[in-house]
């Protein structure tokens, strides 16, 4: 069984004083009903790697938030209870004074830059600090070395890719020599394997002792390297204590809905009570255990694939040598070909900016190609107009922010229908079913604003099925959601594919496309790289690292035995334990 | 994707202090209203132009070639129609209303191309360093570079947010002026709401890096007067006491131009 000792925090580490000590904290937003923080105790000892992870509206950027003061200088509101850093209390310090102690980074890697050179940005802080203009030489020169950007220092932000922007931020943080370096969420927009990028970084800077650093993140697979975990519900601590012991218990992390790390997982499932945590640790087991897998159940997952691409229907979308050139200049797709057809799910992968986002316009009209070939439904998509198009395809923007300017939930999912104008009859039909869809009936009267991110995610996925498309376009319909969410939104994908729409989803989460995806695009420097059923596609490891991916833990174990195995059931369905 | 004006390119100009470029911008910005009759105007125009071509910064008029055409077509049109003269032309057109229309219209598109030439030339931050120096506060300095950093990100976000809309089939090209008004609004509270998210970030970006923590700060950009930025400045004083002379000598004028 679990220990439950949830408010109290560690004493015996041996590493030193507590850099950041919480006394009974409580926090509400100005204008909020519930506590973001609700009686939080805790203390970080001096160089401790603090790996912080819950569900969504949890408190956890809350928590990080009142490090540097930000709560309760920036953000006003109920504020109870103490915040020592350093051995000073935050309440009497200006976030400027703070930020001497504390660097920030967070998940927004566009808003946080703002100046129009690598090296400037790298300056910013310690100008603020009047750190002399030699020290300030060298710091940059040592920074960019460590993020590794030094080629590009004399570029502008804005022409650098996402990861690179992260990396940026980071560094710029890093120049000020802060104590405590604090990350919200800083790699939730990336690629895979600009996370890892992002996690290599921090992975060094917890090998220098001095530095304690503490980073939110929703990816469970990245808290290996951790020394110590926090798992926050409800504004509350559901559990702290030493990262490798936590990640063992698969149960604790279902428990807070977050995703538990998978080979436990598959172990634990296998009957194992101390489960091993990386893929190499479960290779060697799985042989230590003298298990193996059956070569006929696998190969039946592989017909079962065969035979469902065998029965898809005819070509709905069709694109051939596809080329597009921005108006600026910048070639952002040499010669796309490739072919979706009906009551398939595609995922499209590829690293940032590697051009997926710009060949899914293609598909509704938004954009038209340069050179080459786009059909839909037969037609050229040119001659049907986006218009025309927006009634057979349906797209769900990555932000649902940037759609939703209704006052109630009703008026935002019936948008499309009226400007069709639609008779008033069928459209309360509509958006009644489009609403029980994804699972919001009974919220027509409610102001979309008010939501939860994945609230409003579920308004804009309605908005668009309100329209009864027979396409379904999700760009990144995961980010930004906790893994509850995440699984409830694509379920609910996955059943509007069952009931006979066509889907292509864009997305970085790759455990999500061993799941749901039946065929996979992945799409580099403009162009596909990689095509086939996902089962195909994630046994190319080493092709998938050069686009900047890579299967989630468990596909990567089975690909160490040679075969694929995309989900839990497959794993266990497949193991076969020794005579 | 690119919305940045500033190229970075090391050209004589890019190389000039801030200080200087700024009071380059200036003195055309003076020089350019002298003059009535275009004739005038054209030479200071030519000089403008050849400062565009040296610094290889003409290429950022193309992004705002649309705007200068619509400029050209409409100043020609009321210049010419809210002045008057002697010397009909035909109808009521006269001479003199066009010759003004037609040095107004260069006035305006020297201004714009100067200050093309100014934001290509000159990083946000050395603009802001110039001002400094020249004794404005860091404060007001940086409240300027940020709005001027707004714009971007501002265009960025419409684009974006008018694709999404236009996917939900809104159409904001048909319908009569009202109608059209009201298709706005599906922007508009998308676009205020990402841009007011966008700021409360970068305020607290802001404030985690401590802005305004110490009352004196390093500027890491030092920009130092050279010998070129004396030559220019030199070159540029005596241009504008030799045109402000010829201006009072009462050169430049269109006579029997009645302006209304």
């Amino acid at each position: 069984m679990l220990t439950q000792q949830l408010t109290k925090a560690p004493k015996e580490t041996a590493a030193g004083e507590p850099v950041i000590a919480i006394h009974d904290l409580h926090y509400r937003y100005r204008g909020a009903k519930k506590y973001a923080l609700d009686g939080i105790n805790l203390e970080v000892p001096k160089g401790t790697f603090l790996f912080v992870m819950g569900p969504s509206e949890a408190g956890k950027s809350t928590l990080a938030a009142t490090f540097n003061g930000l709560i309760p200088h920036y953000h006003k509101g109920k504020f109870v209870g103490d915040v020592i850093v350093m051995g000073r209390n935050t309440r009497q310090q200006t976030v400027a004074q703070l930020a001497e102690q504390v660097g920030m980074v967070f998940q927004d890697f566009e808003a946080q830059l703002f100046s129009t050179n690598v090296e400037l940005e790298v300056a910013f802080g310690p100008e603020n600090y009047a750190v002399p203009r030699e020290e300030i030489r060298k710091r940059i020169d040592e920074c960019l070395r460590l993020v590794g950007l030094e080629e590009v220092r004399h570029r502008s932000p804005s022409t650098l890719s996402g990861g690179q922007k992260q990396k940026l931020a980071i560094a710029s943080v890093l120049a000020m020599h802060t104590p405590i370096l604090v990350m919200d969420e800083p790699t939730t927009d990336l690629d895979p394997i600009s996370k890892v990028g992002i996690f290599e970084i921090a992975n060094q800077l917890k090998e220098r002792a001095e530095n304690t650093l503490v980073i939110v993140e929703h990816e469970t697979e990245e808290a290996l390297n951790a020394d110590q975990l926090l798992m926050l519900k409800e504004g509350q601590i559901f559990k702290l204590g030493p990262a490798r012991e936590l990640l063992r218990d698969v149960r604790l992390f279902e428990e807070l809905g977050v995703m538990p790390l998978p080979i436990p997982k598959y172990f634990q499932a296998m009957g194992v009570a101390d489960p091993p945590l990386t893929v190499e640790e479960g290779v060697r087991r799985f042989q230590a255990q003298g298990w193996r897998f059956s070569e006929e159940k696998h190969n039946q997952l592989v017909m079962q694939d065969a035979e469902r691409a065998q029965n898809t229907g005819q070509t709905l979308i069709h694109c051939e040598e596809l080329e597009l050139v921005y108006p600026n200049g910048f070639k952002a797709l040499h010669g796309v070909s490739l072919d979706i057809h009906r009551g398939e799910m595609v995922a499209i992968l590829g690293q940032n900016g590697s051009g997926k986002t710009t060949l899914v316009k293609h598909f509704n009209g938004l954009l038209y190609p340069t050179a080459g070939k786009i059909e839909v439904d037969g037609h050229p998509t040119r001659e049907q107009g986006i218009f025309q198009l927006g009634k057979k395809v349906g797209y769900v923007f990555q932000n649902p922010d940037h759609q939703i300017f209704s006052d109630t939930v009703f008026d935002e999912v019936a948008y499309t229908l009226r400007l069709r104008k639609q008779p008033e009859e069928m459209i309360k039909k509509a958006v009644a079913e489009a609403l029980e869809a994804v699972d919001l009936a009974g919220f027509e009267k409610e102001d979309p604003f008010s939501l939860t991110k994945s609230g409003r995610q579920r308004v804009a996925v309605a908005a668009v099925l309100a329209a009864q498309p027979e396409i379904v376009i999700l760009d990144e319909p995961t980010t930004g959601l906790d893994y509850a969410e995440q699984r409830s939104m694509m379920d609910l994908v996955k059943e509007l594919n069952r009931r006979g729409n066509t889907i292509i989803f864009v997305t970085h989460h790759m455990w999500v496309v061993a799941e749901y995806a039946q065929r996979v695009f992945v799409i580099k420097d403009g162009k596909v790289y990689l095509e086939g059923t996902t089962r195909e596609v994630f046994s190319h490891e080493d092709e998938l690292r050069e686009a900047y991916l890579r299967p989630p833990h468990l596909v990567s174990f089975s690909n160490r035995f040679g075969k694929t195995m995309l989900t839990l059931d497959e794993l266990v369905g497949c193991t076969e334990k020794g005579s | 994707m690119d919305s940045e004006i500033y190229m970075d390119l090391d050209t004589v100009i890019h190389r000039l202090d801030p200080r200087t470029k700024i009071f380059m911008l200036a003195v055309f910005f003076v020089l350019i209203l002298y003059f009535q009759n275009p004739l005038w105007v054209l030479p200071i125009s030519l000089v403008i132009v050849l400062l565009g071509v040296i610094s290889r910064s003409l290429v950022n008029l193309k992004r705002i070639a649309y705007i200068m055409v619509i400029l050209t077509i409409s100043g020609m049109v009321m210049w010419t129609l809210f002045s008057s003269g002697k010397t009909t032309l035909f109808w009521i057109i006269k001479l003199e209303a066009v010759e003004y229309a037609a040095s107004r219209t260069l006035v305006m598109l020297s201004l714009i191309t100067t200050g093309i030439i100014f934001l290509s030339t000159t990083r946000n931050e050395e603009f802001i360093i110039g001002m400094i120096k020249f004794g404005l506060p860091y404060r007001v300095g940086f409240a300027i570079s940020t709005a001027l950093r707004l714009v971007p990100t501002l265009v960025a976000s419409v684009s974006i947010i008018g694709q999404a809309q236009r996917s939900r089939g809104l159409d904001l090209d048909s319908g009569n002026i009202i109608q059209r008004v009201r298709k706005f609004v599906p922007l508009l509270i998308p676009v205020f709401i990402s841009t007011i998210r966008s700021t409360n970030i970068f305020g607290m970006a802001l404030e985690s890096k401590g802005f305004g923590a110490r009352p004196d700060r390093t500027f890491y950009l030092d920009p130092r007067m050279q010998t070129r930025d004396y030559i220019t400045i030199a070159i540029l004083v005596a241009l504008f006491a030799a045109v402000t002379v010829i201006k009072i000598q009462g050169y430049g004028n269109i006579p029997g131009l009645v302006r209304f």
